[in-house]
């Protein structure tokens, strides 16, 4: 099952975006540690552009691996990414500011494993599958640490596992009310998850072209963002949370009327069909 | 089988738990990793039992559950792997047992709309296009199978397979859970400085959502294995279960280990 069904031509080459995606990545993450040093949380929604712009190169890293007619299916994929890259951050967390830095090369290690033995335990052959697993594992792991930094404004263990809640104006310490506590990670888990495998798989064939997935692929981290956005007004502050929410619907609404336009662009042609006809005479 | 590639699995597998071992000691942790790996066997194992369809199926040229391996596992692993979380306190035998009986319960549902809307809705019969007689009852198959596929509907094996899978999953998901809840209840109120019933929260959650992560990964390796679809305990492919064998240890063992590490270190 070696043979390649597509190929990339033109646009922009992998490495390029691979690269663009783990900086810009990485960066906005430690851009959410100024809600430390300012001593707010209005920076959290950095966290959420961190996922948007892993799940970008995540996407076209599915298409590289995809290309090959794998067999198994294009969310497979996005599974196994966050599967690996979730025990990756969670690890890493532990490791206070450094936890991004070790959350890629942890996952890295987890991703090239996983990518030697399906390549060659498993009998795959296929030339990208260990660049592209240990791709996914790395997508996984930062999706999933910049969501955590959006909601609850931290990428550390103590932040995100103690939480407090408020009785009769009395502030306590709740294990419950934080992020991995309430298991909010298992939410972030399948909003990334989807979020990574949808764009190909929408837009896979033989008109398949590329800023179109990769807008479609912003739209889809946009989406994810907007929900993570509103999940965080459980842990930041009102302001905060409002912060992340526009951001989110700006981007959003941004990343989809292009995505329309782009999808006319590419089509044959198209017909805008109301969804509820309105009959006259009746 | 790539020999030299699979030795090279085993040895990987041996310095990950020697690893382990030089780490943590002979202890509840150590026993936890082999808990772990032997349920990453079950469920890669598992999978190989479960009629994987695909697109084809859904067309009704091929056998098996119209969709992937991953959607398979989430649906009926975790089904299996919730149930046996509400058992937990019950102790490591009768949560495995509820575990098993969950994934093998939603299994069957699963395959029993499966095959009402394959005959009812879509209008084909059940047969199988790898054997010629169902192994289980005997029946002919070759009667029933449309001209030019490979067969379509759910044979009566394939059915068994499913449930046998769904057992095999949701007992493996629940062992993982169970071993690392063990580790977490034990190891997180002396590191977070609190109470174990007030740091239960957490232990539930990490062991749930490393256990999740798991196995997703032991089921899509398995889906590499079988390249996306299989028939059943019955189809050739089955045959290759050896080298996922390998490859699932392998990678259950290095997600345990740093699963484990995270309270340990």
């Amino acid at each position: 099952m070696t043979v390649k069904v597509e190929v990339v031509e033109g646009g922009i080459p992998h490495n390029t975006i691979m690269a663009a995606g783990l900086v810009a990545s990485v960066i906005f993450i430690y851009l959410t540690y100024a809600n430390v040093l300012t001593g707010t949380q209005l920076f959290s929604f950095f966290g959420g552009l961190a996922a948007v712009a892993a799940i970008t190169w995540g996407s076209h890293t599915i298409k590289h691996l995809c290309s090959y007619g794998i067999g198994t299916g294009v969310p497979s994929a996005g599974m196994m990414a966050f599967g690996s890259g979730v025990i990756a951050m969670l690890f890493a967390t532990k490791f206070g500011v450094a936890s991004p830095i070790v959350a890629v090369v942890l996952a890295a290690i987890i991703g090239a494993v996983l990518g030697f033995l399906s390549n060659n335990v498993l009998n795959m052959r296929i030339p990208v599958m260990i660049q592209s697993l240990t791709e996914m594992a790395i997508i996984g792991a930062l999706v999933l640490m910049g969501f955590a930094a959006m909601i609850s404004g931290s990428f550390e263990f103590n932040p995100l596992t103690a939480g407090s809640v408020t009785i009769l104006g009395l502030s306590l310490p709740s294990y419950q009310a934080s992020f991995i506590g309430s298991s909010l990670i298992a939410v972030a888990f399948m909003l990334g998850g989807i979020a990574v495998q949808h764009p190909f798989n929408a837009c896979l064939g033989p008109n398949w072209t590329q800023d179109r997935m990769l807008t479609l692929a912003q739209e889809c981290g946009f989406l994810s963002m907007i929900t993570a956005a509103v999940m965080s007004m459980v842990f930041l502050s009102f302001s905060a949370a409002l912060v992340s929410v526009i951001v989110a619907l700006v981007g959003w609404y941004y990343t989809y009327t292009k995505y329309i336009e782009l999808s006319k662009r590419d089509a044959a042609a198209w017909l805008d069909a109301k969804p509820i006809p309105e009959l006259e005479g009746h | 089988m790539d020999i030299p590639s699979t030795i090279a699995g085993i040895i990987l597998l041996l310095v990950i738990v020697g690893a382990t071992y030089f780490l943590v000691g002979a202890g509840m942790m150590f026993y936890a990793l082999i808990g772990v790996i032997v349920g990453g066997l079950l469920i890669a194992f598992g999978v190989h039992f479960v009629p994987v369809g695909g697109a084809p199926a859904a067309m009704g040229q091929a056998p098996g559950i119209a969709t992937g391996v991953a959607m398979l596992a989430a649906g009926a692993g975790l089904a299996g792997l919730f149930g046996g979380a509400w058992a937990a306190e019950q102790g490591l035998v009768v949560a495995v047992i509820t575990g098993a009986v969950g994934g093998g319960l939603m299994m069957a549902i699963t395959c029993m709309f499966v095959t009402f809307i394959y005959v009812f809705g879509m209008g084909i019969p059940c047969a199988s296009g790898k054997v010629a007689k169902d192994p289980i009852t005997g029946d002919t198959q070759t009667e029933y199978k449309s001209q030019g596929t490979e067969g379509h509907g759910l044979p009566f094996v394939s059915y068994v397979g499913g449930v046998i899978g769904g057992l095999l999953g949701g007992g493996g998901g629940t062992l993982i859970y169970i071993m690392l809840l063990d580790v977490y209840k034990e190891a997180l109120p002396g590191m977070m400085k609190a109470l174990p019933a007030q740091v239960l929260p957490i232990a539930v959650s990490l062991a749930g959502i490393f256990a999740v992560g798991m196995f997703l990964v032991n089921a899509v390796l398995t889906a590499y294995n079988i390249t996306g679809t299989i028939e059943g305990p019955h189809d050739p492919k089955f045959k290759r279960f050896p080298r996922a064998l390998v490859a699932s240890a392998v990678a259950s063992a290095l997600c345990g280990m740093v699963a484990i590490l995270i309270v340990a270190m």
